[in-house]
């Protein structure tokens, strides 16, 4: 086996040498994921402060003057005006305001006579500044409510906690911790998908179809290593630098995931007032052994889709033809992908038997504290046999005269 | 080995450095089957074609180093034989530039060194000076010289017919996938009653005497 390891160590000292590749297989993931997440919290802070800091406009038909006292009161969430002619709803999608609210008539007499009166809102749910005025317009009437439910009671001298007979008190099971651990494992799998295809891919079709292109490919042959030799260097070379690419992002978005942990965490805080920030740490999203177990599943994942890429790179007769053979292997991937981040997946009975989705499964599972040992077994079998399947291909491939001299 | 473009020379010299197999018949270097013991025949075996190319992003010393260990060459022999050859084709003050920076008569060179570097006792060129200067080329044949005075086996295919003139002892005339020939050059001329291997060509092109 010694070829194998001599085949691993020239294309990977190829690849050392192009500096530009390393830097965007390895470091662009490091700095890229944290940056996106920073910025997309940033900015999704900035969008909630900026409208929490903003009166709601909304257009209010009060012909009794019910509401509009107490909405008035409070000037910091709600602004009046004028309602637009025309159509209102029309007005309301073209963001004229962001709620009208319509008081029935009879409302003062109704609430004399302790009767329920109607307030209809009109909301664009599209719209998050709608549906901010309508939380505020509920929270505004449920306050009144009690108010008007208080005067009631103390009219006819009864307890206060008349109308609440019973206390519902919530505790949280899972912390923020499990939750961002859930989602990264829904995330995770998709980024390993796609990952360790496209890493392959790129340096698979160069070890392969673009050594025929570059002319090299005869010279590594005409040796005396033996051509299986040949094929298994280029394989483990493929699947080593693919699978620490993946791990590249899938570290980066952890990293990113951490921040974004953080600022929820925060923001979190200070809405409840706390003096700080419960820690949230990189390894309480995921523990070594979920990464350790996750790490193992890729080894089969990743020396599946590296002997894809092999057989394709290796029947073409350039890079052009291999990654037209292998594009559309992407868009397989990219919605095995998408599929893998549905929710409710893990309930699926059948799912544990799928090439590559059970794969997606069983991360997910691990990082939501779900091991369970025989799907992961008959995942890592079931993808290890695959891989070994296919690499028997790729060289059987390059021992074919036609696949060699192919012009 | 001569014939016209597609006569089957290239195929012939592929099956002789294992890279193709033959449809029937045997092949043996050095006592060895090219269909069972390819990697013992590679290992004797130098080969160097028109459509072989270097790995650009490596110097022509590591290369050579590289293709050492693929040839199972001991490191300290694979770097003294690599400088000896590169000094031969004057190729000394490139030996650490990125081959992607050298020229293309220098990168053949280069292809000539890596196909040497393992001390072989059968070389085989095919189309050795195609696409290189005069003096690149003279280079090259000079050390075709030398290693056929080394004693070792060189099977050259080419259209430069000088060339065989000079330094071949036997020809090899390969038309329409048949051999005519295999002797030396001054007894094909005389079966053919012609001055020039081009002569002998032109009669075989012209469907003459075969």
């Amino acid at each position: 086996m010694k070829g194998v390891g001599l085949i691993f160590k020239k294309e990977w000292m190829e690849f050392s040498k192009d500096r530009r590749t390393m830097f965007f297989t390895f470091v662009i993931p490091l700095i890229l994921f944290p940056a996106i997440f920073t910025m997309m919290t940033k900015m999704a802070q900035g969008d909630s402060n900026r409208r929490r800091g903003q009166a709601s406009r909304i257009v209010l038909n009060d012909p009794g003057e019910v509401v509009k006292p107490f909405l008035l009161g409070d000037a910091k969430a709600f602004q009046l005006v004028e309602a637009p002619s025309g159509d209102l709803k029309q007005a309301l999608r073209d963001k004229k305001f962001d709620l009208a609210v319509d008081v029935e008539a009879g409302a003062p007499g109704k609430l004399q006579r302790q009767e329920p009166f109607a307030v209809k809102a009109t909301v664009d749910e599209s719209e998050s500044g709608s549906e901010l005025a309508l939380k505020r317009l509920k929270e505004a009437m449920k306050k009144q409510d009690q108010i008007w439910v208080q005067a009631r009671l103390e009219a006819i001298k009864a307890p206060k906690d008349l109308p609440k007979p019973s206390n519902l008190v919530t505790e949280k099971a899972s912390d923020l911790a499990l939750e961002l651990s859930k989602m990264l494992g829904m995330f995770v799998p998709y980024i390993l998908l796609i990952g360790l295809y496209t890493n392959a891919m790129q340096h698979g079709v160069y070890m392969t179809a673009g050594e025929k292109e570059r002319h090299t490919m005869l010279s590594l042959l005409s040796t005396a290593i033996p051509r299986s030799h040949v094929i298994w260097g280029k394989l483990l070379a493929t699947f080593s630098i693919g699978v620490m690419g993946t791990v590249m992002n899938v570290v980066g978005m952890s990293l990113g995931f951490t921040i974004l942990g953080h600022q929820v965490a925060g923001s979190e805080a200070s809405l409840a007032g706390a003096a700080a920030a419960p820690s949230l740490s990189f390894s309480s999203l995921a523990s070594p052994t979920t990464l350790g177990l996750t790490l193992l599943l890729l080894i089969p994942l990743g020396l599946f889709f590296s002997s894809i890429i092999l057989v394709l790179g290796t029947q073409a007769k350039n890079s052009r033809e291999a990654m037209t053979a292998i594009t559309p292997g992407i868009f397989v991937v990219v919605m095995l992908g998408v599929f893998s981040t549905a929710p409710g997946l893990e309930k699926m009975a059948a799912l544990p038997y799928v090439p590559v989705l059970n794969v997606a499964l069983t991360i997910r599972k691990l990082f939501s504290h779900e091991f369970v040992a025989w799907q992961y077994i008959l995942a890592f079998v079931m993808t290890s046999g695959l891989a070994a399947a296919m690499a028997w291909l790729s060289t059987s491939i390059l021992n074919r005269e036609s696949a060699i001299f192919r012009q | 080995m001569l014939g016209p473009n597609g006569a089957g020379k290239s195929t012939t010299l592929r099956m002789i450095a294992t890279l193709m197999q033959p449809d029937q018949g045997t092949i043996e270097v050095c006592g060895l089957d090219t269909q069972k013991e390819g990697e013992k025949v590679r290992g004797k075996l130098g080969y160097l074609s028109t459509d072989m190319n270097v790995y650009e992003r490596f110097t022509p010393r590591e290369l050579l180093r590289l293709f050492g260990e693929f040839q199972g060459v001991d490191a300290t022999i694979a770097e003294r034989r690599g400088l000896y050859l590169l000094e031969k084709l004057q190729l000394m003050d490139f030996s650490d530039v990125k081959m992607d920076g050298l020229s293309s008569g220098q990168k053949q060179k280069v292809s000539i060194a890596r196909a040497l570097l393992h001390d072989p006792k059968v070389v085989i060129f095919d189309e050795p000076t195609t696409g290189l200067d005069v003096l690149t080329a003279k280079t090259v044949l000079d050390l075709l010289r030398v290693m056929k005075s080394e004693g070792r086996t060189v099977i050259v295919s080419t259209h430069v017919m000088p060339l065989v003139d000079e330094i071949c002892d036997r020809v090899g005339i390969i038309f329409d996938g048949e051999l005519y020939g295999d002797a030396p050059p001054r007894e094909i001329l005389a079966r053919y009653s012609v001055r020039t291997l081009d002569e002998v060509f032109f009669q075989l092109a012209a469907g003459g005497v075969r």
